[in-house]
Formats: structure tokens, sequence, C-alpha cells
């Protein structure tokens, strides 16, 4: 028999407290390489708070944080390689798409070709080929985030945090942007956390399952049993999606 | 011609007179000043000059008049302290920004303004003469510093706010250093309004008289005190040349600026 593989991501007993507030409460968890951590939460319950002490944004009171195999508690986040996508499309604003695409690529000194060949797949990829050359106030709302999420995944990170980035777009624009985060997800083979108030947006994107509510975390071990638990919200969407299908006529056939 | 743009036309008359008027409103002291500089004999009642001539403006440019020393002391306390004070504003204005009682902050900085510079200087001589300060060149720099400092901050508080510091661990999540989040994110982004603070504080410096007469006790011989001992010995002349080289660098630093600006739009 093989012994099984250490996991990538491992958090343990992670705190935090905001004065006399208590926003993370020892939260621990594990994920396996290239699978993707959905977290349903409601706004406030320290989805956002998490991702930043994994980023090393923000430190954490107590707990530690290791990725593959390494602890990263006390490393800066630049040393980290760890992105954190923002809810909100965050370009600069100052840098055309194809500069913002490759900022992590010139602080780690690639030469013009280098990052050309990294850039040009996520470029096709995104459907960014036509905005290149534009400023981020140019683009859209869906666009910028697609290059901003061009611009996380050009590093390569070995660990993605995604802070509801679809969170600000229409409600097309988001559907798209899930798909197409599935895709490139899969494409890639991203080890990804990402945060979402939606539960519909968990379910698509995720690999895995948790739930944040008042600092605690509950991780189900699997898609069935996160939409089974009443915590998660899934099972009383679907059944309000299927009263309302069973309450509308069908369209007659033509 | 057709009523829509005999209408223009109409509209647009009171406001080029308008836009024209203000011009030249002014540019009439700028106008006058050179006149003055370049008159001969020019004596009341007299409307105009009864001749030109440059001889006001070669004896001030030989510099025996030490009105070419005036000029470059003026310029280099002028630089320096608006060099010191967008720098050191920079950094503080980030540390009062993020600060919890940044309004508490704010208010510190408005207070050098709630006295005239001649009385903040009088305040300080005390402390400059025990510190060996006044009638140096450092005096007055230190002087014109603590108004330009506040200044500075007061314009640049503005810049940092939670979009700005999101940018910031946004490019430190990308692996920029904390030099590097400076060099490639916030400097560029704050590049005009660095350029707004070092403007003004330079001419905060460059047009300052009360401080360098206190502090300089006239042994600091910047170009505004000169134009008033110009004025004091009847030497309407020569003021008018020093007054017209005050208004050189700000002028440069204008174009300067909107040259700039330019470029980088």
């Amino acid at each position: 028999m093989t012994p099984s593989a250490p996991p990538f991501v491992t958090v343990e007993a992670l705190s935090k407290n905001f004065g006399a507030e208590r926003v993370l409460d020892r939260i621990g968890f594990t994920l396996e390489r290239e699978s993707v951590l959905a977290i349903l939460g409601r706004s406030g319950g320290g989805k956002t708070t998490l991702l930043k002490i994994l980023a090393g944004l923000i430190p954490a009171d107590t707990g530690r944080f290791l990725l593959d195999g390494r602890d990263l508690t006390a490393v800066p986040p630049e040393q980290r390689q760890v992105v954190y996508l923002y809810q909100e499309p965050l370009l600069f604003p100052h840098l055309s798409v194809r500069e913002n695409l490759v900022f992590g690529l010139r602080l780690r000194r690639l030469d013009e070709a280098a990052m050309r060949a990294r850039i040009e797949p996520l470029v096709e990829r995104l459907g960014l080929a036509d905005h290149l050359e534009k400023m981020p106030a140019q683009l859209s709302g869906g666009q910028r985030q697609r290059v901003a999420f061009g611009r996380a995944l050009a590093i390569q990170p070995p660990l993605l945090l995604l802070d509801e980035p679809f969170g600000s777009l229409d409600a097309t624009t988001r559907a798209e942007m899930q798909k197409l985060f599935r895709e490139v997800a899969r494409q890639v083979a991203i080890t990804a956390i990402f945060v979402t108030h939606d539960v519909k947006e968990a379910l698509i994107v995720g690999d895995r399952f948790a739930h944040l509510a008042d600092g605690q975390l509950k991780l189900f071990a699997d898609r069935a049993a996160f939409i089974a638990d009443p915590v998660s919200g899934a099972a009383a969407e679907i059944a309000f999606w299927n009263s309302l299908a069973s309450k509308t006529p069908s369209p007659p056939r033509a | 011609m057709s009523a829509d743009s005999a209408n223009a036309i109409a509209v647009s008359w009171p406001r080029r007179a308008g836009a024209t008027a203000l011009i030249v409103l002014c540019w009439l002291p700028v106008a006058y000043l050179a006149l003055l500089s370049l008159a001969r004999d020019w004596a009341f009642p007299a409307l105009l000059p009864p001749g030109l001539t440059l001889a006001t403006w070669r004896r001030a440019l030989a510099g025996n008049d030490g009105l070419v020393t005036s000029f470059a002391t003026s310029a280099l306390i002028a630089l320096l302290v608006a060099t010191l004070a967008t720098a050191a504003g920079g950094v503080a204005s980030r540390v009062f920004a993020y600060h919890r009682h940044r309004g508490w902050w704010v208010l510190a900085m408005h207070a050098p303004f709630a006295l005239s510079p001649v009385i903040l200087g009088t305040c300080l001589l005390y402390f400059f003469i025990r510190l060996g300060l006044v009638g140096s060149s450092a005096g007055v720099i230190a002087a014109q510093f603590i108004f330009a400092y506040a200044y500075a901050v007061i314009v640049l508080i503005g810049f940092w706010n939670p979009h700005v510091a999101a940018l910031e661990d946004l490019a430190r999540t990308l692996g920029a250093g904390r030099r590097q989040v400076f060099q490639r994110v916030v400097f560029p982004l704050a590049r005009p309004l660095l350029a707004v603070a070092f403007f003004q504080t330079f001419l905060l410096s460059w047009f300052d008289y009360g401080l360098a007469a206190v502090i300089g006790a006239g042994k600091v011989p910047v170009l505004t005190l000169r134009v008033t001992e110009y004025m004091g010995s009847g030497n309407v002349q020569l003021a008018a040349a020093c007054a017209l080289l005050l208004i050189v660098p700000p002028l440069a630093l204008l174009l300067l600026n909107r040259r700039l600006a330019i470029l980088a739009a």
C-alpha cells in the first residue's frame, strides 16, 4: 500500500480577533493539489479575513498555514507566491492591459520573449487579444476581471485566492466568468480557494466545499453532503426552483 | 447663416470678451513691471516713459547689486524646501491617512496656517537662536519647511484611500517588495499630486517674505527681501526687474508641469 500524499494546503487552528470581536475561531482544513475549495458564507463572516491571512496581507493571531509542506505563516506576501484576487476587478490604472498582464512577470525579470510565451495562451483563453493596448478605464467589468484573472495566472501561482471575484458583475457576465473560471481552472490545473456568498456559484466552481459563519468553518465530505446540509441553503434553493418549475405552464409546442 | 450658428456666436462673444479681459487683467501687472524695468526717466505725470533702455537689466544681471546671488539663493532654498517637504509630506501623509485619528492629524497640519509667517517666525525665533540657526540659510529652510511640510501633507493626504491600499496589497501578492510597490504602483499613481505639492511648496518658499526677514535676520538675501530693499531705497526700476525675476521660476515650473501633464496624457 502506498502512503497517501500530504495535503498541498494545510491550515491549522487559525484565529483572528479584531478588538473584542472574534472573526476567525481556530479554522482548520486541508486541500489537495489542483482542486478548488469553495467557501460559502455571508458577508461579514470572516471570508475576506481568512483569505487576507493566507495571502500574508494581515497576520493571524494564532495558527499556521502550510503550502506544499512549507510553513508560510510568517513569510511576507511577496515571497509567498499566493495571489489574491479582489472582489472588484482591480487593475493598475496607469498600465495598459498588456502591462497589467505581465506585471508579476516583470517583477520576476523574465525577458520579453518569455513573457510573451507565458501570456499569449492566457490572452487566447481569456479572449483578450483585441484589448491588449487598451487602458483599464476602456474595459467593461467582465473584461477587467478577465485581465485580473490572467495577470494572476501568468505568474503560475501555486495557490490562487479568489474573494467573490465575480460579485460586482451583472448576472450574464457573472455566469460567463464562472464557466470560464471552471474551464481555465481545469486546463491549467489551479489550486484555489474561492469564497462566495452565492451557493450556485460555489457549486459551479468548487471541487470541495466549506461553509464559514461566525468565525467557524465547516468542511463537507463531498458535493452531496454540501447540498444536503441546511446551512449551505442549496437544498432550499433547489426546492424553490423545482416548485417554481412545477407551477409554470410549459410553453405550447409549435 | 442659420439661427443656431447665430446664437452660438452671440453666446461665444461675451465669453470671449470675458476671457480676454481676465487674461489682460492677469498679465497687466507683469507688462507694467516689464515697462517699468525698461523705462528711462519715467516721471509723473507722464503716462508712458519717454524712452526705453536696457541699463537696469544690464545692472541687475551684472551681479554688482547682488541680484543674481539673491536669485540663486532663493531658487536653491525653494528647491530644497519643496523637495524635502514633498518627500516628507508624502511619507507622513500615508501614515496619517491610515491612522485611526486621521482627522486630528489633518487638523494639526492646519496649525501653521493659523498664524501669519511673520508671527510664526517671531514665535520660532527664540528656539532658532538657541539652535544657532538665525541669520543662516539653514534657519530659513527649516522655518519654511514647517509651512511647506504641513501644506504637502494636506495636499497629499487625499491620495491615500482604500483603493490605493488594495492596489499596494495586490502588487505585493504578485511579488512586489515594498520598494517595487512604491516604484511601480504608488509613485506613478501619485505623480500628478506630487507635482502639485512640489509646485505649491516651491511657491510657498519662493514668495516667502516674513520668515526670511525674521529668521534670516537680513543675512539671507532672498529675492523677496531685495524687492522691498530696492523699493525702500527708491530704485523702482531695479525693484521692477527684481519682481520680474520673481515670476520666472514659477512660470517655468508651470510650463514644465503642463508639458509633463500633456506627455503623461
